[in-house]
Order: C-alpha cells, then structure tokens, then sequence
C-alpha cells in the first residue's frame, strides 16, 4: 500500500523528457520547488476534499512532499531513505508503515523517471492522446483493480507537469495541480531531511 | 455499566437531536488509529448520511481511496471498494459499527433517561438481545458522550466528544474519540474537517 503511494509521488516529479527524448544537458532539471492544490473527489462526497502543500526536488534523489492542510503531513525522500511525518496532537511523529524493503523498489524508479523512460516501464502502458498530455495505464491486472489510469498534463515548458489526475474508478479520482514552480534553484539538504 | 438504579424512567429526556444528525449530513474527518496503544496511521474518513443510508469512505492524505462502503438499515454493508489490508470482512464490520455508533441513533430500543450517579443526563437503550447504549451529557461538558454495551453488560465501545459547536439542533465535536474493546484494543482519535448540513446545504 505504502509503496503504491510513494510510487504515485514519483509521477509528480519533473518530467525531464517524454517518450524517451533525453533534454541536452544544458536543459536539464537540477531542482524544482513548487506549491500543489490537490482535490479528492469521490461519488459520496458533496464536495471534494481539498489539501494543500508544497514540494521539493533536488536531483538526483531528495524529494519532500509536504501536506500543510487539512492535516499536516512530511514525506522525505534522501540518501536512500525513506520517511514519513504526520502531525498528532501537536507534534510531529515518524509514521510506521510497510516493511521499507518496498520502498527500496520505488526509490529505484526515480532514476528511471527522471532519464525520461517512461516508455520503458514495466507497471503502465504509455500513449499520448493529445498534445501535453501522457496517458497512463496500469499493465498489471492488480494494479489496475486499483488505479483505472493516470493522467498527465505537461507544462508548456517542456520538463514540468501542470496537473496529475489520478482515476481509481467511476466518480473517484485525486487531482493535484501545480503552481509558483521555481526551477533549479539549490535547495539546502536540510529541507530534505527535518520534519 | 453505570447502575440502573441510578436513573429515572421517562425523567429529563437527553435529546437525542443534540447527538445524532438528522436528514442529510456529511462529515470529513482527519482519523488517528492506533492498536494496543501502537499508533497505526493517519487516514482522511468520510461520512454520509441520509435517512436510514450511510456512506462512509477512509483514504490515505495523499487521496489514495482504501475503504469504500455503504450502508442501509435491515439491508447490511455493502462493500465496494477495499485496499488491502482493509478487505478483511471482520475490518468492514467492525468500521460500519463504528461509524454507526457516532453517527446514528440506537434503533428499536426500551428507552430509560435520568440521570446518573455523577449528575450527567443520561439516556439507555436497551436492544432486545440485551446490548445496551448509552448517550450521555455530562454535567461539567458542553459534548456529549456515547457508551455501549454487550449483552454480558461488558464495555464494547465509549466515544467521547470534545469541544462541541452547535449546529441547528446537532451539537457537532471538533474533536472525537472513539475506543474499541475487546480482543485488541484500539483507539479513533478524529479530528473534524468538515461538517455540512446537505439538507441546507450550508457548511461550516
């Protein structure tokens, strides 16, 4: 379960190149910052769930993907290691959750990602139905009894996404959505690693 | 279980409009588990309501839907979506009792109402297979308090509601806590989201 999410979190990092084009050199993505707006719907909500909070990428491996509201919650990505916070009554805890043996797996998806191989990935079928927008479907019937497809919106500038859509079923999808996006500015090392 | 010599038939009847919503209602909570006092991890419920139906969802923060299911008086739970490891039938029952406890009142029931030894209002409903609820207000508190019982009188489930606003009639908790009893122990520690009135539409 645990290792479904984080791998859905490397879907949100920047997408270097498409369809295995590789970005010169000079192009490519040292960091990235960015606020996100995700919202929840699903068939019995009135309204969806709406959180916010930002992110952080330092190439090659350090990622911090931070809830701020409704429930403040710090996902930590860096030197191999994998962590997650969550806001209890006040005060910030580690979360335990799956063995991190799983996690291990998806930390070596991200190198994939960011070579731009998305063409080569063995849990989803890749098509691009229309311009800036990458169709991914899960290969594996497992997977897909839990995630239909996945949506990805490119950014006109090439490299970044605009929008992640995320379909589970009929009515229930999570749409996260980008904004204030500052690239390749150092990020120091200790936002990858305090809470 | 409190002494029933402490209550007084039909006396200072605790309304149960104060506790359990009526017509149609949505809650979003922030929900804490924790097992034998081992915190477990932190899921976003959702919980709906009209007349004698009940949907009630749990996801991960990241919007990950893990439990889907609905419920309607003398028809059962219908499962229909579960992520493992939340597809366990036992897991499913026992969230549906759960989410029932708060949200919905006792059904057919002998009703006695008084109050208790501590000076709360208490009212009791007694199933006719002997479980027991009761849905207190304390004396010192502005929230309400829900206690039930199995057949054996032995604690099955407390929730204790804290720091309540009003609602038309319904006193709503910002904060509620829920305990299970039993074979393991655990604890809801939930946080209120959001709470809408549907029937009006109107939100918090």
């Amino acid at each position: 379960m645990r290792r479904l999410v984080l791998f859905l979190l490397f879907l949100l990092l920047p997408v270097r190149a498409m369809a295995g084009d590789s970005a010169p050199a000079s192009l490519r993505l040292r960091s990235v910052q960015a606020d996100f707006v995700q919202e929840k719907h699903l068939n019995i909500l009135a309204h969806p769930i709406i959180s916010k909070g930002i992110f952080l990428f330092q190439a090659p491996q350090s990622l911090r993907w931070e809830y701020r509201s409704p429930v403040h919650s710090v996902l930590l990505l860096h030197g191999g290691k994998v962590e997650k916070f969550v806001e209890r009554e006040g005060k910030v805890e580690e979360e335990q959750g799956g063995p991190l043996t799983s996690m291990q797996v998806v930390i070596s998806e991200i190198s994939n990602w960011l070579d731009g191989r998305f063409t080569d990935n063995a849990m989803f079928a890749v098509s691009f139905p229309k311009k800036h927008l990458v169709l991914l479907t899960p290969k594996d019937a497992g997977l897909a009894a839990l995630i239909s497809s996945i949506e990805l919106k490119l950014a006109d500038q090439p490299g970044l996404l605009d929008e992640v859509t995320i379909f589970e079923g009929p009515g229930s999808f999570t749409r996260l959505t980008f904004s204030n996006r500052v690239l390749n500015r150092d990020i120091p090392p200790s936002r990858f690693t305090k809470r | 279980m409190p002494a029933l010599a402490t209550l007084q038939n039909g006396a200072e009847a605790t309304g149960d409009e104060m506790v359990f919503p009526r017509g149609r209602w949505q809650f979003v909570h922030a929900i804490d588990f924790s097992i034998e006092g081992h915190a477990g991890s932190e899921v976003l419920g959702v919980t709906s309501l009209t007349g004698d139906e009940m949907a009630c969802a749990l996801m991960t923060v990241e919007g990950f839907t893990l439990f889907e299911a609905m419920y309607r008086q003398g028809q059962g739970v219908d499962v229909r979506r579960a992520v493992p490891p939340f597809d366990k039938p036992a897991f499913a029952a026992g969230l549906m009792t759960d989410v029932r406890t708060i949200f919905l009142a006792p059904g057919v029931a002998t009703r006695q109402c008084g109050r208790s030894a501590d000076g709360a209002s208490l009212c009791r409903y007694t199933e006719a297979d002997g479980e027991v609820t009761d849905i207190v207000l304390p004396a010192t508190g502005e929230c309400w308090q829900i206690r039930t019982y199995g057949a054996d009188q032995r604690l099955a489930r407390s929730v204790v509601g804290r720091s309540c606003r009003k609602m038309g009639a319904l006193l709503v908790p910002e904060y509620l806590e829920l305990k299970g009893f039993g074979p393991a122990n655990y604890t809801l520690k939930m946080t209120l989201i959001r709470a809408e009135n549907l029937g009006r539409q109107a939100s918090q």
